[in-house]
C-alpha cells in the first residue's frame, strides 16, 4: 500500500514549523510499514487532488498569502470536487481563512477565499496568542488537543462544526468558545505547535479517513506514544491543572 | 529635571549594587527599568556624551557577537567604548550599560557607544539616541509569537531607520536580500560586505529559508550559490534586484574545521589574512561585520584583524569546558537557523558524543516552541553512528524528544529529565569524550552555572593548547 500526501504551497505556506504536521503523519505511516510519497505542490505544479490521500494547507505572512489565492483560483473546482469525495484535509491558520467566504480587512474591504467552507475572517484589533487547550470529539472519543495559536483573523463559523471547545485560550474568535471547523473531512484549526504530532490520537484519526476513502477497513497498529502523550499532557497541566 | 535623572541614576547603582550582593540575576536590566520608572528619557542625558557617537548592531543573530568583536578592535585602537557587552539589547540593558559607567554626577566618559539593539527594539531606542551608523547582520525567523511576522519585524526597522538624519551610514550584509534591500529603501551611504560564493561554501537548502521571494517585486529569486538560509548570491529574474557586489568580502574561506575559521580578507586591491579562534561561517559574517563597521570608523586594518584574531566568546555563546577528561561545549541556540547552524557545527570532527538540549519557552525564549520543527535536526541522521544519547531538558522537554523522534531519532537514545541538575549529570557520565549542550536563551545561564560549578572552564588560548581528548 502506498500513502500519497500533498504539502500544499511548502516554499511559501511554511510559518511557525507547520511542516511538522507532514512529517508527523508520514512518519507514523512509515512506523506501521506503509509507503508514503510526498509531493511537493508549488505555484503552477500539476495537481489532481482526486489522486490525492492526504492534504496539508499551512499558513503564510501576508505577501504569500496573496500570491497564492491567484493560484489555488485555478485549482478550486478539482479541490472542490475532491473534498466532496472525501479527500482528507489539514488547514492550519491562514490556509484555514483561505478555505472560507471572505477576510474581511480593517478597512471593510471584503477578500473572497475559495468558498470550500461557510465560514468568514475578520481582521481583529489584537493578535490572539498563546497556548491553547481544545477538547475534540473524534470517531466518538473524547480527546485534548493542544497547541499555541498566533493569529490576528477572527473566524467565525456559521453552522459548521467546529473541531473542538475551546478549555484555555481563545479558538476561533475568542468569544464563542470554537476552535477549528470541520467539513466533511476537511479538518481546519488555528493551532501551531505543530498540531499533530502532540496530537496523536488525531492523527491517527486522519490516517484511519484516508485509509477508509481508499476502501480500507484497517484497524491501526498501536505505536509508542509516550513522549507525544508526556508533551500533551504536560500542556494540558499548565493551562488546566 | 536634573533632580529627576540624579535620583533615577542612584537608585539605579543601587540596585545594580544589591543585585551584585545577593547574587540573584546579572543585574542587567533591572536597574535600567528602575531608572526608566523614574526618568524615562534617562538616555538623553547620556546620549550627547559619547565623544564619537554611536553605533548599533541589529538584526537577527549575530549581534552580541558583531557587536563585542566591533567594540574591541575599537578599544584595540585605543578607544574609551560604552557597550552592552552581555547581549541585554532592549531599552532597559542599554540604559544600564550607561549607568554602569556613569559618574554619580551623570557623567559618562567615553568615545563610542556600540550598542546591540533588539530589532523590535530598535524604533524605541533611536527616539533616545540617535547612531552615526547602523549595522545589520541578517534577518531570520526568530520568535514569531513576540515580533509578528517578518516582513513586519523589517518594515518597522526601515520605518526607524528612515527617521535617522541623511547623513547616517549603513553597513549592510550583501548576502541576505532581506538586509541589501534596506539601501534602495533609506538611500543612506551604504557599505556592504560578503562571502565570495563558491562552491565549496555553499550549504544545503534549509528548510527554513526566509526569503525565497523578491522584496521588491515577489517573483522567486533565482541562487547561483546558497550559503546558508536565505543567504548567497540571489538575483530577481523579473526586476532585476541583485546581490550588491560588497565592498569588503571574505574568500578563499576555510570552515569546516573545528575551532577556527581562516579566510582572506579583500577590500579593493588590499587583502589581510583572518585566522578567527571561533568556528562556524556565521561567525566569519559577525567578524565581517565589526570589521566593515571599523574601517568606516577610520581604523586601521591590521589593528582590526589583530583584535579579531584574538576574539573571545562571551558567556553562553559557544563556551568550552573541561571535566575530568571530557570535553564540554555549551552553546546558545535561539531561531531555526543559529540551532542549524549550531547542527552544522556538530558534524565536524568524528568523536561520538552526546547531546544535551535544553529548551525553555519563556518571553525571551519565545513562548511558541514551534520553531523546533524549522530546524533540521535530521542532517544529525547523516553521521548517525557519532551521536549516542539525546538528554532533553528544560521546560519544553517533552516537545525537544517529541521533535527527534520524528526527525527519526531512536526512542531508545532519547530521554527526558526535567531537572537541570541532573540532565547534567546524566549527559557527564556516559561513555562519551565529548558532550555537546544546546540550550535557548533562559536555559543558558542555569546550565552554564551548573556546569560551571562542577567543571573547569576552558579560556580559548587555553583550548588551542590543550591535547585532543578524543
Amino acid at each position: 500500500m502506498k500513502i500519497t500526501v500533498c504539502h500544499l504551497y511548502p516554499d511559501l505556506l511554511n510559518l511557525y514549523g507547520d511542516r511538522g504536521n507532514v512529517l508527523a503523519f508520514v512518519q507514523r505511516c512509515r512506523w506501521r510499514g506503509w509507503q508514503v510519497e510526498v509531493m511537493e505542490v508549488n505555484l503552477g505544479d500539476p495537481v489532481n487532488f482526486a489522486d490525492v490521500d492526504f492534504l496539508f494547507i499551512g499558513g503564510g505572512s501576508d505577501r504569500e498569502q496573496n500570491l497564492i489565492a491567484a493560484d489555488m483560483g485555478k485549482r478550486v473546482e478539482n479541490l472542490n470536487r475532491a473534498i466532496e469525495n472525501k479527500l482528507v484535509v489539514l488547514a492550519i491558520c491562514g490556509g484555514y481563512q483561505l478555505l472560507g467566504k471572505y477576510y474581511r480587512t480593517p478597512e471593510g474591504k471584503e477578500i473572497p477565499g475559495l468558498g470550500l467552507l461557510d465560514i468568514y475572517t475578520v481582521a481583529g484589533d489584537t493578535r490572539l496568542i498563546g497556548n491553547v487547550a481544545v477538547e475534540a470529539e473524534l470517531d466518538s472519543k473524547k480527546t485534548m488537543l493542544v497547541g499555541f495559536e498566533n493569529h490576528g483573523g477572527k473566524t467565525f463559523i456559521n453552522d459548521t462544526m467546529p473541531l473542538g471547545k475551546v478549555v484555555s485560550g481563545n479558538g476561533n474568535n475568542g468569544v464563542d468558545g470554537t476552535e477549528g471547523a470541520r467539513y466533511k473531512n476537511v479538518f481546519c484549526s488555528y493551532l501551531h505547535g505543530p498540531l499533530l504530532p502532540k496530537n496523536p490520537a488525531l492523527t491517527d484519526y486522519l490516517i484511519s479517513l484516508a485509509l477508509e476513502r481508499r476502501g480500507y477497513d484497517l484497524e491501526l497498529t498501536e505505536l509508542d506514544d509516550s513522549f507525544e502523550e508526556s508533551a500533551n499532557k504536560a500542556m494540558v497541566k499548565r493551562l488546566i491543572g | 529635571m536634573i533632580f529627576r535623572f540624579l535620583l533615577a541614576l542612584w537608585l539605579a547603582k543601587i540596585a545594580m549594587v544589591m543585585s551584585k550582593l545577593t547574587g540573584k540575576g546579572r543585574g542587567s536590566s533591572l536597574p535600567g527599568m528602575l531608572a526608566l520608572r523614574i526618568c524615562p528619557d534617562i538616555l538623553k542625558h547620556y546620549s550627547s556624551q559619547t565623544g564619537r557617537g554611536a553605533i548599533m548592531i541589529t538584526g537577527t543573530n549575530g549581534k552580541t557577537t558583531t557587536s563585542n568583536m566591533l567594540a574591541g578592535a575599537l578599544e584595540h585602537a585605543g578607544y574609551k567604548v560604552i557597550n552592552n557587552r552581555e547581549g541585554a539589547n532592549l531599552l532597559t540593558g542599554i540604559v544600564t550599560s550607561f549607568i554602569k559607567i556613569s559618574s554619580f554626577t551623570g557623567k559618562v566618559s567615553c568615545d563610542y557607544a556600540v550598542l546591540e539593539v533588539d530589532e523590535a527594539a530598535f524604533p524605541v531606542v533611536i527616539k533616545w539616541i540617535q547612531p552615526r551608523m547602523v549595522t545589520i547582520t541578517n534577518f531570520f525567523r526568530d520568535q514569531l509569537d513576540r515580533y509578528g511576522e517578518l516582513d513586519t519585524t523589517i518594515s518597522k526597522v526601515v520605518g526607524a531607520l528612515k527617521k535617522l538624519s541623511a547623513d547616517t551610514q549603513l553597513v549592510l550584509n550583501s548576502d541576505d536580500p532581506l538586509v541589501a534591500k534596506i539601501a534602495a529603501e533609506t538611500g543612506y551611504q551604504t557599505t556592504y560586505y560578503g562571502i565570495r560564493p563558491a562552491a565549496e561554501i555553499s550549504g544545503r537548502a534549509s528548510y527554513s529559508r526566509e526569503a525565497k521571494f523578491c522584496p521588491f517585486c515577489s517573483e522567486a529569486l533565482t541562487y547561483a550559490v546558497y550559503i546558508y538560509s536565505q543567504l548567497g548570491d540571489y538575483k530577481c529574474p523579473n526586476c532585476g534586484f541583485t546581490r550588491p557586489v560588497p565592498d569588503i568580502e571574505a574568500a578563499s574561506v576555510r570552515h569546516r574545521q573545528a575551532k577556527t575559521v581562516g579566510a582572506v580578507i579583500r577590500s579593493g586591491s588590499s587583502e589581510w589574512r583572518l585566522e578567527l579562534p571561533v568556528q562556524g561561517l556565521y561567525n566569519l559574517y559577525n567578524a565581517l561585520a565589526a570589521f566593515t563597521a571599523s574601517i568606516k570608523l577610520g581604523l586601521k586594518p591590521e589593528v582590526v584583524i589583530a583584535s579579531l584574531n584574538r576574539y573571545l566568546p562571551v558567556t553562553g555563546r559557544m563556551e568550552t569546558f573541561k571535566y575530568k577528561n571530557k570535553k564540554v561545549i555549551l552553546a546558545l541556540v535561539k531561531n531555526p537557523t543559529g540551532f542549524n547552524q549550531a547542527l552544522d557545527g556538530l558534524l565536524v570532527g568524528d568523536e561520538e558524543q552526546d547531546l544535551l538540549i535544553a529548551i525553555n519557552d519563556n518571553d525571551a525564549d519565545g513562548r511558541d516552541v514551534s520553531w523546533l520543527w524549522d530546524v533540521d535536526f535530521e542532517i544529525l541522521l547523516e553521521r548517525q553512528e557519532r551521536f549516542k544519547r539525546f538528554i532533553c531538558t528544560g521546560q519544553r522537554a517533552e516537545d525537544m524528544a517529541v521533535r527527534l523522534k520524528y526527525a527519526g531519532v531512536s526512542v531508545a537514545q532519547i530521554s527526558i529529565e526535567k531537572d537541570y541538575n541532573l540532565a547534567i549529570q546524566a549527559a557527564l557520565s556516559g561513555e562519551c569524550q565529548v558532550i555537546s549542550m544546546l540550550a535557548t536563551y533562559t536555559a543558558v545561564w542555569p546550565v552554564e552555572k551548573i556546569l560551571s560549578g562542577m567543571s573547569e572552564r576552558v579560556k580559548f588560548s587555553e583550548d588551542h593548547g590543550m591535547s585532543s581528548v578524543s
